[in-house]
């Protein structure tokens, strides 16, 4: 059975898109700073006293793994037929990093500055993720 | 930041006490702080009806609450009591606040206590409360994971346990420092290994009896690369209980009180306990002004530390440790510990009695009730002549301790 997110006012834009196959991060109109996941408000703006207008902005999908670790042992049982799989933290391109899973990657193949893109499953009835797979065309990161 | 010495020999500990360590043990969490708050009053020489304090982790972390002690010990009153947030990442955090409320008079006898019962549920490498075996199906449906500190951003991937996460740090660290995959197996394992010796030569570790050697440790199935069996804590029922008061009443006590010098918390931005880390860097989760702050205020600097108690969730977190605490410079303790050790021969022995990957898992407190008998000089693997210790988690929640 599937493990989904539950939605929040906050949370539900960046699934929605994810749902249409796009991946957004939050972004503050007024600094233009990226932040994920989102906030209720932008924390420097809102400091500076003149609030902050949030927005989402599509990103490239791309990036580099930031660290990785292979699951052998799964500690749900949600997980059990899924193992081995590997978890993954990826700095976008853009700046900000996200926790995913990486797809069509041997285990032994994946390591720290691997380029990836971002691949979208639907893992239940109207909820996708995004995935990561390796980006044969992508830039290795300095991560 | 307060540079002088905040508790110094104004707060000590002076009683502690512990429940046996196993598996499963019968009785329920209650019952269990129960013994090891009754062991730690013996030990100090206190009525169990005098304790007046009380501070231990926020639920779910502590289920045994203050209620069902004082109701089912028999203490009078408490003026004072508290519990602070998070688990053994905030270990530093129960002894901050019973030391200050000693410290400003409104508890003279606290008691700081810890009980876990696993075996009957909530086990730790298990996110989804259950153990292993027939029966872990569950009839179709989504599993939805509730938006609380972002977990529904990493629960759908199968990013649910704590050896899953610092699994995470481990790969960043070695990536970072450039270790190949065996400069990082050697590092682990050693820390590993010397641990297991120490359980070995303590009579209350739950691995006392089993050695572990290099093939063993080598051959252990893989968790969550690049983890081990053998990198990650045990998971057991079992309870620690320590009693902190005022150095007059401590003098009173006894002739050997462990005096409270520091003890720090911190949280900052994207460095919440097992957060998901989306933003700085993640090694430096490690707070190095929250380590400034601990050795500040104690007036003592690293090299009067004579015994150091990591956190050991895994076997990364005591490497990690040894840099985050400045006592090896970053990058270097994977080196360090290769080469030097943290054996009783090092230059700083560290988990003494085995810690969580070889005595028992009790969320850091063992690792104080440790450093209280180091200090006292009745450790089981005494290190000669120690006099001040440091306790603490990876992430700048700690005490230094002095006798």
């Amino acid at each position: 059975m599937p493990v989904v997110p539950g939605m929040t006012d906050l949370t539900a834009p960046y699934w929605e898109a994810a749902r249409e196959g796009r991946l957004v991060v939050q972004e503050c109109q007024e600094c233009h700073v990226l932040r994920h996941p989102p906030l209720p408000e932008c924390p420097s703006c809102q400091r500076q006293g003149h609030g902050s207008r949030l927005g989402w902005r599509e990103v490239s999908g791309k990036g580099t793994v930031y660290t990785y670790t292979v699951v052998r042992h799964p500690t749900h049982f949600a997980f059990a037929d899924k193992v081995p799989y590997v978890l993954a933290i990826v700095e976008l391109a853009e700046g900000p990093r996200l926790v995913t899973a990486l797809t069509g990657a041997a285990p032994e193949d994946v390591r720290v500055g691997l380029p990836v893109r971002a691949v979208f499953r639907e893992v239940a009835d109207g909820v996708t993720l995004p995935y990561f797979e390796p980006d044969a065309g992508g830039r290795h990161g300095t991560a | 930041m307060i540079a002088r010495p905040v508790f110094r020999k104004e707060v000590a500990i002076v009683g502690i006490g512990q429940t046996a360590y196993a598996k499963a043990l019968p009785g329920t969490a209650w019952e269990l702080a129960m013994q090891a708050v009754l062991a730690a009053c013996a030990d100090a020489g206190v009525d169990a009806a005098d304790v007046d304090g009380m501070c231990r982790f926020t639920a779910p972390f502590e289920t045994a609450t203050e209620a069902q002690l004082v109701r089912g010990l028999g203490i009078r009153e408490l003026s004072w009591f508290t519990q602070a947030a998070h688990g053994g990442e905030a270990l530093g955090a129960v002894v901050m606040h019973a030391a200050a409320a000693v410290s400003a008079g409104l508890a003279s006898t606290v008691v700081v206590y810890r009980a876990l019962s696993q075996s009957k549920g909530g086990r730790f490498g298990r996110a989804d409360g259950r153990g292993p075996g027939p029966g872990s199906g569950e009839p179709g449906g989504d599993i939805v994971v509730p938006e609380q500190d972002n977990r529904s951003f990493a629960w759908p991937y199968g990013l649910m346990s704590p050896g899953q996460l610092f699994a995470l740090w481990a790969r960043r660290y070695a990536a970072v420092h450039g270790l190949s995959d065996e400069d990082l197996t050697r590092a682990l394992g050693t820390i590993a290994i010397t641990q297991r010796r120490y359980a070995n030569g303590n009579p209350s570790a739950m691995m006392r009896d089993r050695t572990m050697s290099w093939d063993d440790y080598r051959g252990a199935r893989m968790i969550s690369e690049p983890l081990r069996l053998f990198d990650l804590c045990l998971e057991n029922d079992g309870a620690c209980a320590f009693l902190v008061t005022t150095a007059v009443r401590a003098r009173a006590l006894r002739t050997d009180p462990v005096w409270v010098l520091s003890a720090t918390q911190t949280i900052s931005p994207y460095r919440e306990p097992m957060g998901i880390y989306t933003s700085g860097e993640l090694l430096e989760l490690f707070p190095p002004d929250a380590a400034g702050r601990l050795f500040s205020q104690a007036g003592v600097c690293r090299a009067d530390i004579d015994v150091a108690e990591f956190y050991d969730a895994t076997s990364y977190m005591p490497l990690r440790s040894l840099e985050s605490y400045g006592f090896v410079p970053d990058g270097q303790a994977w080196r360090y510990v290769t080469e030097q050790g943290t054996g009783p021969d090092s230059p700083l022995p560290v988990n003494t009695h085995g810690g969580h990957l070889s005595e028992a898992y009790l969320h850091g407190m063992n690792g104080i009730l440790e450093a209280v008998r180091q200090l006292r000089g009745s450790a089981s693997n005494q290190v000669k002549d120690a006099e001040v210790a440091l306790v603490g988690a990876p992430a700048g929640s700690a005490m230094i301790l002095a006798r």
